[in-house]
């Protein structure tokens, strides 16, 4: 299939109080129409500046990034983006008005809008709390109403930045198995930013791990394991020996030495 | 027995039961006779005073007066507030600027204006309009620029996502989620210049037989009518509650209660 996201020769900066630092260096990918990817790293790699560069909030310093036959420059709702932080909804909208108020930014048509969100809302079982304002849901379900508008906007990719990062442990393994079950019947394209192993075993079609200071892409490696997966057969141990063998090289550096990290939330 | 008891600790029951001690203390003092009429009226004459100033359409125009000076007043330091306010969003240069002559003249009470605004514009509306102004731009400048610099970057980040830009993104995304802090602004902008209103209209007076309840206040002191200077005083009083307990808090309940957005206090 046709590569749906291009990253080439993708550098970023941040000119920062402490001088610059070079946040991405060299970073080369594409993600196919469909496909599941995630992206493993430790805090500080520049995991989340590489999917905030894709959705247009991070100028490159020097690369590009087409999105199909386009290059990216701003953000725009052709790749939607679902944050981490529980307060991505608008707190003065109820949970159905914050996917129609989408969608009639976007253009689609007032008889749509209604119809579309309360599928979406369906989709993600949160259809009873469609009139329920933003702060009167838990964490979960917050970010179940945000996955449904992003779904609603029908979007080219899905871009996720650790949006189970802040949830217990239990919400969030209903959750990324709810999220397998959406998109494969959806079909998305999906981009996935995760810390945790486990997350990105259990979710992409690929894997790949990058390595902090500069962020680079240490390795992608390919999930040959069947849907659904289950964290106790020795295949995914095995794979998750592999990459936690990755992470643990970059954690103390080449040589065993800590090297300092960026400062940042990833 | 129980029922008794919810009947007493009912918080508005409570006040009207304070409410009316206070009355009763204050009609005990007037049956001493120890107080001459001009000093304490009783409470007949003050009522009837009321009822007759609003008869006769008196107190009606004092107070539609008031109301249109102020009224005037919010309308000119709205908008130069939210001028102000977006200047200081576009440039750091002016936000400082901002900031500074903000913490200079946001303490200094408007009443303290009076010479330099008789000078300026001598004596009428014009100068207890320019108090007013200066009552409410500060407070309202403070907090919306406050509330505008605390709007999450993640839900900024979600209105350029979905495609907001520009004014849109503003009055969008940027207004409703600085939305408590602008009423907070509006609720301290209220009070600063409802209270600078009446303060000035008594030392101004009226030009052209035209003037607020503060006018009719000092009017009917120099008459001594403290029958009706109370009755107009009980007016001033029933406003500010009105506006501060029902207005915005009725407005308050409506939004930022609903939304869940109320601004946890520091202190």
């Amino acid at each position: 299939m046709a590569d749906k996201v291009a990253v080439k020769n993708l550098f970023v900066k941040f000119e920062g109080e402490q001088g610059n630092v070079q946040a991405l260096e060299n970073i080369n990918f594409s993600v196919k129409e469909g496909e599941f990817l995630t992206i493993l790293g430790p805090s500080g790699c520049g995991k989340s500046t590489l999917i905030r560069a894709i959705a247009g909030f991070q100028s490159p310093e020097k690369g590009n990034i087409t999105l199909g036959k386009k290059e990216v420059t701003e953000p725009g709702p052709d790749r939607i983006m679902v944050f981490q932080e529980f307060d991505q909804l608008f707190p003065w909208r109820t949970v159905i008005d914050n996917i129609t108020y989408a969608l009639k930014v976007s253009g689609v048509k007032k008889e749509e809008r209604e119809e579309r969100a309360m599928h979406y809302l369906e989709m993600v079982n949160l259809h009873d709390f469609a009139r329920a304002f933003p702060h009167q849901l838990s964490g979960g379900m917050k970010q179940r109403a945000a996955i449904a508008r992003s779904l609603a906007l029908n979007p080219e990719i899905l871009l996720m930045d650790e949006p189970f990062g802040s949830l217990d442990a239990q919400t969030r393994s209903i959750l990324q198995s709810e999220l397998v079950r959406i998109w494969q019947k959806v079909g998305s394209t999906i981009i996935f930013i995760t810390h945790n192993i486990q997350e990105a075993i259990l979710l992409g079609d690929r894997v790949m791990v990058m390595s902090p200071a500069p962020g680079k892409i240490k390795d992608i490696i390919k999930v040959d394991i069947k849907r659904p997966r289950l964290p106790e057969t020795p295949e995914f141990m095995k794979l998750w020996h592999q990459l936690y063998g990755l992470l643990e090289t970059k954690r103390f550096g080449e040589n065993g030495a800590e090297k300092n990290m960026l400062p940042g939330k990833d | 027995m129980k029922t008794f008891k919810d009947f007493f600790e009912n918080k508005i029951i409570r006040q009207i039961i304070f409410i009316l001690a206070l009355l009763l203390i204050w009609q005990l003092l007037v049956s001493t006779g120890n107080y001459s009429e001009l000093i304490l009226p009783d409470l007949r004459s003050i009522g009837s005073a009321l009822v007759e100033s609003i008869a006769s359409g008196e107190m009606g125009k004092h107070t539609a007066y008031s109301f249109y000076l102020i009224g005037q007043a919010l309308g000119i330091g709205v908008v130069l507030a939210f001028i102000l306010t977006a200047l200081a969003m576009i440039s750091p240069l002016i936000a400082d600027l901002m900031k500074t002559i903000t913490t200079i003249f946001h303490p200094l009470p408007g009443v303290a204006l009076l010479p330099i605004a008789l000078l300026w514009f001598g004596i009428g509306e014009k100068s207890i309009i320019f108090i007013l102004v200066h009552s409410i731009i500060w407070p309202l400048i403070l907090n919306t620029y406050t509330g505008f610099q605390s709007v999450s970057r993640t839900q900024l980040e979600v209105g350029r996502n979905i495609g907001l830009k520009g004014l849109r993104l503003v009055s969008s995304v940027m207004v409703p989620s600085a939305f408590p802090y602008i009423l907070t602004g509006f609720k301290i902008a209220w009070s600063n210049s409802w209270r600078s209103l009446v303060a000035a209209e008594m030392i101004f007076g009226a030009s052209g037989g035209q003037g607020g309840l503060g006018w009719l206040i000092y009017q009917k002191r120099f008459f001594l009518e403290t029958a009706y200077v109370f009755a107009a005083l009980f007016v001033i009083i029933l406003i500010g509650i009105t506006v501060e307990n029902i207005v915005f808090a009725q407005i308050e309940r409506l939004t930022v209660q609903r939304w869940g957005m109320v601004i946890r206090k520091e202190d």
